[in-house]
């Protein structure tokens, strides 16, 4: 027999449909890619007929898929979304169609893959192979199988040229609304990326940040002050990975460069907003000669071009602080809502919006994302 | 004499041996979802709804933790006492609902629970009007 699911009613009177900008799919196994994958790539990732048994788990011995060095101890992702035939959480479309959209009122739900991308992956050949690999299995298994999902496409970010190439071969598609591009340790504002941002403007695809690279390939940032010791140090330090490639991107003026493209930071929380923009605002003000393509405030770059995924949403003292906090930094057309199902990091209800006023509910809930995403 | 609708009764729940050491059940009092467990012969009873977000605590794990301790000392135990949300892992004692890291704000309710010769027994605060017991998936 089934369990009863406590079921979290949504506030219909408050909430019509959502966008949910973070849904994890999940590949069972690597053996998914090889229908998609070039046979010489098989032979350098040991999969299809070139898996390599016995040596799997010797040091250097077999290819290891490019995972976080940081674990948590605990579940990473959410025992209560084990699929009915006990498969990984988010590895069934039809299940989280059921598990989450339905319960949510999802409208559109955003796939970022969670097995990983390999962009930081110091072998790029193997990172271009599998980037167009995983893109495909995601669209014929995912996008393909119900009309609420939508993806963003995976790219080898450390090959710009690359990059581009599969932008214009698969950047076209309907289901695919955003660029996956992933932080290397080349900061976002630098000009190495601008033939990217170049073709998502003209494509209207916004670039997508989400953690997953950080920690896991070697061309991976280890969070300004080097690696930390354990999980909670780590995953508590991202935030801090975002404003960083805020500060760049300004400071770099590709936002002056590239007015429409939209940055989305996804799983890097928010409420540290305010100082980034009351201190790039300060600094500005004295020191715009350094940077004279910056032409108005940085905060009004960052409020035009810069878009938050909601989740992990801080939770302050007082649950209204946080909507005090938004309303200071004048925020409510920057967030976009985001689960991150089936993370353990995710929110359970949209209720956890209990304390935000209507309006800014409906804009976090849908037209911000409506408006950020190519939908 | 009919019981008084607000005085605390104790409620058959299933014969003993439905419930064996390592599995539980869901019980559905009325609008409360309750999970019974028997832990190594020990039987725990406690609101299936996490005080975070919600979330069913009959999918969380049962587990021990790392007890506080000095900086840079691992110091595992309370084993298989702890109830650990499926989502977040909020950790809480089975046996009196408190929270392990905020042990004087929050906690779950718990229930008595206790056995006679053939049956497993659970008390509740007042007459339910419809119980009910499930399995887990
Ligand atoms: S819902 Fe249980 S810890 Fe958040």
């Amino acid at each position: 027999m089934a369990i009863v699911d406590p079921q979290v009613p949504v506030d219909r009177e408050t909430v019509t449909d959502i966008i949910d900008c973070d849904v994890h799919p999940y590949l069972n196994s690597l053996e998914e890619l090889t229908p998609y994958m070039d046979e010489s790539i098989q032979r350098l990732m040991n999969i299809g007929r070139f898996e390599k048994k016995m040596l799997k788990n010797m040091n250097a011995g077999a290819f290891d898929f490019p995972k976080s060095r940081y674990n948590n101890p605990n579940y990473v992702l959410r025992l209560d979304a084990v699929t009915p035939d006990g498969g990984v959480p988010g590895s069934d479309p039809e299940f989280l169609t059921q598990d989450l959209f339905d319960r949510f009122h999802t409208k559109y739900g955003i796939l970022n893959v969670g097995h990983g991308s390999m962009s930081a992956y110091h072998n790029v050949d193997m990172a271009i192979s599998y980037s167009s690999a995983c893109n495909d299995w995601l669209y014929d298994t995912w996008v393909e199988s119900d009309p609420r999902y939508k993806m963003t496409m995976v790219v080898p970010t450390l090959d710009p040229t690359a990059t581009v190439r599969e932008i214009e071969r698969v950047g076209q598609k309907s289901g695919i609304v955003g660029i996956n591009l992933q932080n290397v340790n080349i900061p976002l504002g630098n000009r190495f990326f601008w033939p990217v941002y170049q073709i998502a403007e003209e494509y209207g695809l916004p670039i997508v940040l989400h953690p997953d690279a950080e920690g896991s390939g070697e061309y991976a940032p280890t969070q300004s002050v080097g690696p930390a010791s354990t999980y909670t140090e780590w995953h508590t330090t991202l935030s801090l990975v975002a404003q960083r490639q805020i500060m760049s991107l300004v400071c770099e003026g590709v936002l002056e460069k590239f007015p429409k493209l939209k940055f989305v930071f996804v799983e890097y929380g928010f409420a540290w907003l305010p100082s980034v923009m009351w201190r790039l605002d300060k600094n500005w003000k004295g020191l715009r000669d350094e940077i004279p393509w910056v032409k108005m405030l940085p905060s009004d770059y960052i409020r035009r071009n810069i878009r938050l995924g909601t989740q992990p949403m801080e939770e302050s003292f007082h649950p209204k602080d946080i909507v005090s906090l938004v309303q200071m930094a004048k925020a409510e057309d920057m967030l976009v809502f985001a689960s991150d199902y089936p993370h353990w990091d995710g929110e359970y209800s949209p209720k956890v919006f209990a304390a935000f006023p209507d309006d800014m509910k409906r804009k976090i809930f849908y037209d911000n994302a409506s408006q950020a995403y190519r939908l | 004499m009919s019981t008084p609708l607000l005085a605390p009764v104790m409620v058959r729940v299933c014969p003993v041996d439905e419930l064996p050491p390592g599995r539980r059940l869901l019980i559905e009092a009325d609008r409360l979802q309750i999970v019974i467990t028997n832990v190594d012969g020990r039987l725990y009873a406690f609101r299936n709804v996490c005080p975070h977000q919600g979330a069913p605590l009959m999918c969380g794990p049962i587990t021990g933790t790392m007890v506080a301790s000095v900086p840079h000392q691992y110091e595992y135990g309370c084993d298989n006492e702890i109830v650990r949300c499926p989502l977040h892992g909020w950790e809480f004692h089975m046996a009196t609902g408190k929270s392990v890291a905020q042990r004087d704000t929050v906690s779950i309710k718990t229930y008595p629970v206790e056995t006679n010769e053939e049956h497993i027994l659970i008390q509740l605060p007042r007459q339910p009007e419809s119980f009910a017991v499930h399995t887990a998936r």
